[in-house]
């Protein structure tokens, strides 16, 4: 029983080491152009600003190869943006959902607007009101990181929650 | 022992069934194996009819050489190697000379400017083993700032009467020009040559343009452009270079348009919510029509040359694989079974063939099948290779394919269906997404 | 007795397991396979290339990605690893007897070679019916590598001032060879062949040198052996053809075969009608032809001239079948050039025959030839 009861801890302890939070602020904008809607800068200390949301919420959430489920993580970030979104009702937002280079262009414009889509979907459910939200997909159009590599590819399995300022038109 | 050799030699031979001399009959033969090589052929320069000519009679010679070796089914026997020449478009060819370097096939041409100043291009073809012309002289006249088309035109029907395939030269493709590095790829629309020449941009670089097509009949191009923020639809006239946004709804994106065959319709698909599929518009009234309604992704049509049917990729199992359905929608047939991804169906212009994108270990492939799935074939393998479009005879393929890494940079390529003869198509720069366009009238 | 021990189980199950393995253990062993004789001799060369080309030639070509991907996975790596011991001792095997090794390595020899496989029948049957036995069972056969031309027999890159043509030809000095009829001749070869397209999708990722090496070697050597003994060759095969279809000719006068059909003398030998055959062929281009034409059989009609040469006006399509009238117009094209071609020096026939050669019909059948 006690080298049960060793194992269990031992594994607990490992469990418990993997539960780092994977680098997203990733310095540079979530790419865009023609996103339409620029995020206006202010301080990152300021908690209302576009910065902030970027920076100390998380503006990004990943997907695994193919999918546009979202996974714990992810919505634990979406968490923190619907809150902020709430709070700061001044501000709309179009989601950017894109794909990495494993696939043929259409099918993956389309895999973006799905990722886009989830997101969307998911800060409704959390209270956000839908007419502030807008997706748009960039397919693989618009990758961040462009070394051919699982690596890289990660970084571009992506959808970016940009804001704008103001109702959306 | 060498009694009982051809002893048993003999009584082997006997206990064969005679095949070939029956009764006082000639001799049979069956032929079943040959070799697959490129035909040599020769084409000298043309003869210069008139003043100011001399300059396009090599011209025109070397883009019908050109195009002929480029297709792979044909070597030329360049100049040095001639001991005959041609003087005189209409004096009988010494035949004998061109056997000497083994030349197959011959054109002879001559060309002159007629008192318009147009050119006017007259040519023969000839079988030189058998002595004889192939077929009957043409002439051709053109403008002179068209003498590639000329060109084009006399390889076009020396290709197709020595071969027995539609030609293909005479005809030009719409791709997408891209600079800059990965992640912030300059893309504008651009027209040229099917061999590179002539080429003319049809947008700037400002904003990001995907695969466009062209309409059957060559004179109009649908694209999808992220002009206003959104991926959304254009018509673009080649002539003018005007353009239209074809009409969507607010909150949907729309992408992947092709024409079909009567021109009239355009062939999209559309994402709302997240999902995405298959809709049609009338091009005049601006009316669409749904065509499938899964909650799976349903995108790169391509219709059949009667119109009569749709094979597009979808992901409804689970993976992309290609899907046949008719042309007014309802159910689809699943047509690829293979190991991997399908993508990106096009449909012959033969309508024998359905070309796709294949992915599968990590690798990409061009690869075509019969439209019933059978006889798949991959013609190519590399890091990434997507699109392909079609001759307009059928026979040749075009295709994108990037390099890996940061500084990968895109380029098309060209292959014969026999997975023969790949060669890259002369570019300045990155260029992607091409559609080959009809033959030229 | 009422009750059964554990000792009389055991004992019985042990019996009966031994008895078992002994009459159906046989079943797993394999037999040596049944020879026949007069097949394996009538093989000639060609057909015997063709025989395993064509049994090659589904894997290679096949759709690579159907639901068999053992078969297919394997085929590439296990040919590097060489780890299979069944096609390695192959070519030893081929090696140790000189004769039959020169059977199904060499293709740049038209004509010499159905003399020597008559020659060699007896020590030829034995190797190659181990090799035809083993032939369905393995998949490993070199890789075909990718080549400008495509043909029936693989040919290796000739040298470099060799002269690309059809026929190979013996480079041929005024001083050299006085049985030749002393016309300088340019040493040409045979342009580098494959049996199949390959492409870029069937290439194999790893180069797999070690099996491609060893056979690669055979026939350079026999090209160079070929070249090297050319001068002295022509009169020595010719010899022993004569030789054979003298014997042939000794015994199929026995028969009361109809001879006087044709009012000359016996018919053609086999080995001249391959002959005949094989030079046609090799100058039957379909590279050029569209993929109608390729499906169209066209029948085409020849009158020979004593010489060996065709009559070039005399070539005329008697029928064709599968294709439309233009496509058949276009593979009779193909079929014409390839007679007048190879026939431009005259085919080897035998002028005492001539009234049996003298009119031919020529089938020129592409099925085998679509898609390679």
């Amino acid at each position: 029983m006690t080298y049960l009861g060793k194992t269990m801890i031992l594994l607990a302890g490992l469990t418990l080491a993997a539960c780092t939070n994977p680098d997203r602020f990733a310095g540079g904008n979530g790419a865009g152009a023609g996103a339409g809607g620029a995020g206006m800068a202010g301080a990152a200390s300021d908690p209302t600003s576009p910065a902030y949301f970027q920076q100390a919420v998380g503006d990004r959430v990943l997907f695994a190869v193919d999918q546009s489920t979202l996974s714990g993580e992810a919505q634990a970030t979406l968490d923190g943006q619907a809150r902020w979104l709430m709070e700061n009702r001044d501000f709309s937002a179009t989601i950017e959902g894109h794909a990495d280079e494993q696939g043929t262009r259409e099918y993956n414009l389309a895999l973006g607007a799905r990722r886009a889509n989830a997101v969307q979907e998911y800060l409704v459910s959390r209270g956000v009101a839908g007419n502030r939200l807008r997706t748009v997909s960039y397919g693989k159009e618009r990758p961040i990181e462009i070394c051919s590599e699982e690596s890289c590819y990660a970084q571009n399995r992506r959808a970016v929650t940009v804001l704008a300022a103001g109702p959306t038109s | 022992m060498r009694f009982f050799l051809t002893l048993l030699a003999a009584c082997a031979l006997w206990a064969m069934p005679a095949t070939a001399q029956q009764d006082g009959g000639p001799l049979r033969l069956e032929i079943t194996e040959g070799v697959i090589e490129p035909m040599p052929f020769a084409v000298p320069d043309l003869v210069a009819e008139s003043a100011q000519a001399d300059d396009f009679a090599s011209r025109i010679a070397r883009v019908v050489a050109t195009d002929l070796s480029g297709t792979g089914l044909f070597r030329e026997i360049p100049a040095q190697a001639h001991i005959g020449r041609i003087t005189s478009f209409d004096s009988p060819v010494e035949f004998a000379d061109w056997r000497a370097i083994n030349a197959q096939a011959l054109v002879t041409g001559a060309v002159s400017l007629d008192g318009a100043g147009r050119l006017v291009v007259k040519f023969r073809i000839h079988d030189v083993f058998a002595g004889q012309e192939l077929g009957r002289g043409q002439q051709l006249v053109g403008e002179q700032d068209g003498w590639r088309r000329i060109a084009h035109k006399v390889a076009d029907q020396v290709y197709s009467r020595i071969t027995g395939e539609g030609g293909y030269f005479d005809s030009r493709v719409v791709f997408v020009s891209e600079s800059g590095p990965k992640d912030r790829r300059a893309k504008r629309l651009a027209i040229m040559d099917y061999d590179g020449a002539n080429l003319r941009y049809l947008t700037d670089d400002s904003t990001i343009v995907l695969a466009p097509r062209f309409s059957p009949t060559g004179d109009r191009v649908l694209y999808t452009s992220y002009e206003t923020g959104f991926p959304r639809i254009y018509l673009l006239d080649v002539a003018d270079v005007g353009r239209r946004v074809l009409p969507t709804m607010d909150g949907t994106m729309s992408f992947a348009p092709r024409f079909s065959p009567d021109g009239r319709t355009v062939l999209y698909s559309l994402t709302q919510g997240g999902n995405t599929d298959l809709y049609t518009m009338d091009i005049a009234s601006g009316r669409s029509t749904r065509l499938t309604s899964a909650p799976s992704i349903e995108t790169a049509p391509s219709y059949s040359p009667d119109g009569s049917r749709i094979v597009f990729e979808s992901d409804r199992s689970g993976s992309p694989q290609l899907y046949i359905m008719e042309a007014r929608g309802g159910e689809a047939r699943r047509i690829s079974f293979g190991q991997g991804r399908y993508g990106t169906p096009v449909w012959s212009p033969r309508g024998d063939l359905v070309a796709f994108t294949k992915q599968s270990k990590g690798r990409f492939h061009i690869g075509v099948m019969r439209t019933d799935g059978s006889e798949e074939r991959l013609l190519t393998a590399s890091f990434l290779d997507e699109g392909p479009t079609w001759a307009p005879n059928g026979r040749v393929i075009m295709f994108t394919r990037e390099t890996q890494g940061e500084r990968g940079e895109a380029r098309l390529y060209t292959v014969d269906i026999t997975g023969r003869n790949l060669r890259q198509v002369p570019t300045d720069g990155g260029a992607s997404d091409p559609s080959w366009g009809p033959l030229q009238e | 007795m009422p009750r059964v021990n554990t000792g009389q189980i055991i004992s019985g199950a042990a019996h009966a397991a031994v008895i078992g393995w002994v009459m159906l253990g046989g079943v797993f062993r394999s037999d040596p396979p049944q020879v026949e004789v007069v097949e394996a001799v009538a093989v000639s060369s060609e057909e015997y290339a063709a025989i395993m080309a064509r049994q090659s030639a589904p894997e290679a070509v096949a759709d690579v990605d159907t639901p068999e991907p053992p078969a297919e996975g394997e085929a590439a790596p296990a040919l590097s690893s060489g780890a299979d011991a069944a096609p390695e001792a192959r070519p030893p095997e081929a090696r140790d007897t000189p004769p039959p090794d020169s059977v199904p390595e060499v293709p740049a020899r038209p004509a010499p070679a159905p003399a020597d496989v008559a020659d060699e029948a007896p020590a030829l049957s034995v190797p190659a019916e181990d090799m035809a036995a083993l032939v369905p069972e393995t998949s490993l056969r070199p890789q075909p590598r990718p080549a400008p031309r495509v043909a029936p027999e693989p040919v290796a890159p000739s040298e470099p001032d060799v002269r690309v043509d059809d026929v190979a030809r013996p480079e041929v000095a005024p001083e050299d060879g006085a049985e030749v009829a002393g016309e300088e001749q340019e040493a040409t070869a045979p342009e580098e062949a494959a049996t199949e397209i390959v492409t870029e999708a069937e290439r194999p990722e790893t180069p797999a040198p070690a099996a491609s090496v060893r056979p690669r070697a055979r026939p350079a050597r026999a090209a160079e052996t070929e070249t090297a003994a050319a001068p002295a060759e022509p009169p020595v095969p010719d010899t022993d053809r004569d030789a054979v279809s003298d014997a042939l000719a000794a015994a199929l006068s026995d028969e009361s075969v109809p001879a006087a059909r044709r009012a000359s003398g016996p018919p053609l030998s086999a080995g001249e009608k391959d002959a005949l055959r094989v030079a046609v062929q090799q100058c039957w281009n379909v590279g050029s032809l569209s993929s109608e034409a390729l499906a169209t059989t066209v029948v085409v009609a020849v009158e020979m001239a004593e010489t060996g040469r065709p009559d070039t006006a005399s070539i005329r399509m008697l029928r064709h079948s599968g294709g439309s009238a233009q496509a058949a117009r276009q593979a009779f094209e193909a079929a014409r050039r390839a007679i007048i071609r190879c026939g431009a020096d005259g085919y080897e026939l035998p002028q005492e025959k001539y009234a049996q050669w003298r009119d031919i019909e020529m089938t020129f059948n592409p099925e085998k030839m679509r898609i390679k």
